[in-house]
């Protein structure tokens, strides 16, 4: 690590560089692809935090931004199909001193993974939770996804889609999320907030990204967005009240809203509830309580 | 990492690039947000206007490595940080010192 320290007055002191978080494996992902501006925002993030890599584990599931650990330098597990949540929970579980951050795609995380989305939420288990939502499946080349909007034309519905689209955001309000925000991938330092303010957040934090796929989806492009974008803070919202986080969840049109929606700092999570995690640190660095002879006699038995 | 805008760009700047670029990174006078956007309008307004000394630049802070101007370019002047040829090192210090970043 580079230990550099940024001489910009006002700002946090930062001893690690965004570029300390950079995987020994460049992006594959398309020339354009709002991916990019969520790795960058993630490095800048984690840089302005002062997370060490050693102390952050990033779990994905199936998709292009799936591929996400591999192009982080930290630990990483790219694991199932709509399955880094589950794993995620075991890791967290496992050592709790570690900040786990979940990546997934719309199809990912709302379509295969959409039942351990609302579980997880549920559970309030301290998990970033970033979704990179293209509202297409890309990797597969184009066909509709769980967020694509009724009536669009892709590969799989030439005639548009007869399907309603999920709402990511009143999904997690209702599912008991404590932390629910929407961001768009290009927003710069606003996003990077975002980001942070999920970290820091105790419990299930969840970010619902517009990451515009530029190569299959020709509907929710980067234009689309920058013309409808608009901040919640600018309403003065208030992130506490549900109610209307739900209605500005699903206001879709000329204007669509980015930010934190709700925010609930009241609630205790999985690990602070969990009385065996209570005392003697992380499940991972106790010992196991039995002697080599106990555990050859289990391991014995098993084989 | 960013992409380096190199010497081709001096008196041509298309900005095919500016209106590829997802977070608005590319401008040809540092002292305003949107001088890409402002290079075109004076083309637009002068196709003649001098460019002699003129070229765009990437601010490095911003750029998320997206490579989306690089094809872009008809003169071939963007590349990533470290692919940068030889002869046009150079223009990775004057990309940084462009918005008073420090070249690494």
């Amino acid at each position: 690590m580079s230990n550099k320290k940024k001489k910009t007055a006002g700002k946090p002191q930062v001893t690690i560089s965004p570029k300390d978080y950079k995987g020994k494996v460049n992006p594959d992902w398309c020339v354009g692809c709002g991916d990019f501006g969520v790795l960058n925002a993630f490095q800048k993030a984690c840089s302005e935090l002062g997370l060490p890599s050693h102390k952050i584990l990033v779990v994905s599931g199936i998709g292009c931004s799936s591929n996400f650990p591999g192009f982080f330098n930290s630990y990483g597990m790219h694991t199932l199909h709509g399955r880094p949540l589950p794993v995620a929970t075991g890791a967290k579980l496992a050592n709790h001193e570690l900040t786990v951050i979940v990546t997934a795609g719309d199809g990912d995380g709302y379509g295969i993974g959409g039942n351990h989305f609302t579980h997880t939420a549920r559970r309030n288990i301290d998990l970033t939770y970033l979704v990179m939502n293209n509202q297409i499946y890309g990797l597969t080349t184009g066909q509709i996804s769980p967020t694509s909007r009724m009536g669009m034309k892709t590969k799989s519905t030439p005639y548009g889609s007869v399907e309603l689209p999920v709402n990511p955001l009143t999904l997690a309000i209702m599912g008991g999320a404590t932390f629910v925000a929407r961001a768009y991938s290009s927003e710069g330092s606003y996003f990077v907030n975002l980001i942070k303010q999920a970290i820091q957040h105790k419990g299930f934090s969840f970010i619902d990204i517009f990451s515009p796929c530029v190569t299959y989806n020709h509907e929710n492009t980067h234009t689309f967005f920058k013309q409808r974008i608009k901040h919640l803070e600018d309403e003065g919202h208030d992130p506490t009240d549900w109610k209307t986080a739900c209605e500005k969840a699903m206001i879709w049109g000329d204007e669509i809203y980015t930010g934190l929606f709700l925010q609930n700092t009241e609630r205790r999570t999985l690990e602070q509830l969990e009385p065996i995690l209570d005392k003697g640190g992380p499940l991972a660095h106790r010992s196991l309580g039995l002697t080599e002879a106990q555990s050859s006699k289990i391991i014995e038995k098993l084989m | 990492m960013t992409f380096i805008i190199t010497e081709p760009c001096i008196g041509v700047c298309d900005t095919a690039c500016v209106d590829v670029c997802p977070v608005d990174c590319i401008h040809f006078d540092v002292d305003e947000k949107d001088a890409g956007q402002k290079m075109k309008e004076m083309k637009a307004a002068d196709p003649n206007v001098d460019l002699e000394k003129l070229q765009l630049f990437i601010d490095p802070e911003e750029c998320i490595d997206c490579a989306a101007c690089e094809p872009e370019c008809p003169v071939e002047a963007i590349f990533p940080e470290d692919e940068v040829p030889d002869v046009w090192k150079d223009f990775i210090k004057m990309n940084y010192e462009a918005f008073g970043q420090e070249a690494p």
